[in-house]
């Protein structure tokens, strides 16, 4: 019984010697390598550096004519490393390098390799190489069973770009991962409206998300030269394209998007209405001033919130509209309305000239006001006769307040 | 003519070695730094003619130091150069307001680094030609 209890110890302890000194080992090896590689890195940079500033056709005969199997990956962490940092003519002659020295053909055949790490680590360096003749095989891995090998290859492309590269990338819209969609959309963006005549041409071949992402891509590219096939989405079938089209009109602008944008103010879906308000706002476009008070009607928030909004981004016009609709005979106008002018600080405003020695300035925000305690909005006129810091301010709304006391009805004795 | 002392702060140091070696190649001698800190010091102990500044570096920003070589009137003429990462307007905006010569974004491209060091020593030339 001692005896097993003694060897049972002793196998015990034996493994945790062994393991430990397995990971002391493993980690001195690493170590050991990691300043193998950094020493090496030192003495294989020059050279790099040399060639990217030269003129030299070929980077072999300043590493002496061949690359030492030891050297390979210190090679190619320095021109990977290099190749981020730079543009034009200095990152073409380190992608060629990185080309003659066989790594884009490693990083090609690991495009295929059975473990999905290797394969996004090959699609991205791919993409660092600006290796032009990997578009085809990066545009199959979009196909790639693993996210993160499909999200990276696509980031390549978007680096590699081009028409080749770009093709594979609208197709890629219709991922069926909406997070994918969106960072395959920033990818397109990020290559502004030199993509836009593409997207137009494969719209018709994407799926509904898809078709939403690609909308969103001409608005955020500024894409002017979409601006007239955007107008001509205001009749899609799908709402949810009409109301996106809106939206990028409004970021666009261009010719007769505000005409455009006003008729889909009636539209019979909210989503579109409330879109074409917004994309009105952005653009200003005075002439939708009666059209917008009109949506401050609409029974849907958001076109009445949207609407309210867009008249206050036109300036003065739109807030001469907002002023005249509190007395609309439309309670929703009415609150929207009010709300608006209370967030755009005109009330506050009001509430300052009540006391102005100015007469007529005084006279124009006392009428004002009326109106607003007209419509029993009182709170914050309230909360001013208390507040406000000027005693004579808090003396004339406290007696407004008082001549327009909300009547209260009668109880009988 | 002699030799122009370019002095590069930049705190990652593969692009600081890139720039380096880029203005090395183009005949310039080259100093560097690898904080906004350093170098101010450089600065005030060495002769430069023209100063290349990261803006995110450890202890002094590229903006601080721009600022502070402005400020003395031993350094105010050096021509500065900002090379930095952030492209947004504001940036580039605030950079050449306070007094940035030139500003170039991440990634650069070598040759037009070159071309902008060039033209900014050439116009300094110009400047201590004719005021002397």
């Amino acid at each position: 019984m001692y005896r097993v209890l003694v060897v049972s110890i002793l196998v015990t302890g034996g493994v945790f010697l062994g393991l430990t000194l397995a990971i002391v080992l493993n980690k001195a090896w690493r170590e050991g390598l990691c300043t193998w590689r950094r020493a090496r890195r030192t003495v294989l940079e020059p050279a790099v550096l040399a060639y990217a500033h030269g003129d030299h056709a070929s980077l072999l005969p300043a590493l002496e004519g061949r690359v030492r199997r030891g050297d390979r990956r210190a090679l190619e962490e320095v021109l990977l490393d290099h190749l981020e940092r730079v543009r034009g003519i200095a990152r073409e002659r380190l992608g060629r390098a990185l080309d003659e020295l066989g790594y884009v053909d490693e990083y090609l055949a690991a495009l295929r390799h059975h473990d999905w790490w290797r394969r996004a680590d090959a699609a991205e360096k791919l993409g660092v190489a600006g290796a032009g003749r990997a578009v085809d095989a990066l545009a199959a891995a979009l196909h790639d069973e693993v996210h993160e090998v499909r999200l990276r290859a696509a980031k390549s492309l978007g680096t590699l770009g081009g028409v080749a590269a770009v093709l594979p990338l609208i197709g890629a819209l219709s991922e069926p991962n909406r997070w994918s969609t969106i960072r395959v959309a920033d990818v397109l963006t990020s290559l502004g409206p030199a993509v836009a005549d593409e997207i137009m041409a494969a719209f018709p071949a994407l799926n509904s998300n898809a078709r939403i992402a690609a909308i969103d891509i001409l608005a955020s590219s500024r894409a002017m030269n979409a601006a007239s096939w955007l107008r001509e989405r205001l009749r899609d079938d799908e709402p949810d394209v009409r109301a996106r089209a809106c939206s990028a009109l409004g970021a666009i602008d261009g010719p007769e998007a505000g005409s455009a944008l006003q008729r889909a103010l009636d539209d019979p879906q909210w989503c579109v209405r409330a879109m074409a308000a917004r994309g009105l706002g952005r653009i200003r476009h005075e002439p939708a001033i009666p059209a917008l008070c009109r949506a401050l009607r609409d029974r849907r928030f958001w076109v009445r919130d949207n609407a309210a909004r867009a008249l206050r981004l036109m300036g003065d016009p739109g807030l001469g509209a907002l002023s005249r609709m509190i007395g609309d005979h439309d309670g929703f106008a009415r609150e929207q309305a009010v709300f608006m002018l209370e967030e755009a600080g005109v009330l506050d405003e009001a509430v300052d000239d009540i006391a102005s020695l100015d007469g007529e300035r005084q006279e124009a925000a006392r009428t004002f006001l009326l109106r607003v305690l007209g419509v029993g909005k009182r709170s914050r006129v309230e909360d001013h006769a208390q507040r406000h810091p000027d005693p004579r301010v808090r003396t004339s709304l406290s007696a407004l307040l008082a001549s327009n006391a909300p009547r209260r009805e009668s109880v009988a004795p | 003519m002699a030799e122009k002392s370019v002095l590069v702060a930049e705190d990652d140091p593969t692009t600081c070695r890139f720039v380096a070696s880029l203005l090395d190649a183009k005949g310039y001698h080259v100093l560097t730094a690898e904080d906004g800190r350093h170098a101010y010091e450089i600065a005030l102990h060495q002769h430069l003619d023209l100063i290349i500044c990261d803006v995110v570096m450890p202890y002094r920003d590229g903006f601080d130091v721009l600022r502070a070589v402005r400020r003395d009137e031993r350094l105010s003429r050096i021509p500065v150069v900002i090379l930095s990462m952030r492209d947004r307007e504001e940036d580039i905006v605030r950079g050449l307001e306070m007094g940035a010569d030139d500003y170039v974004v991440k990634p650069f491209n070598a040759r037009e680094l070159v071309a902008r060091v060039r033209k900014q020593l050439e116009s300094s030339r110009r400047e201590v030609g004719l005021t002397t």
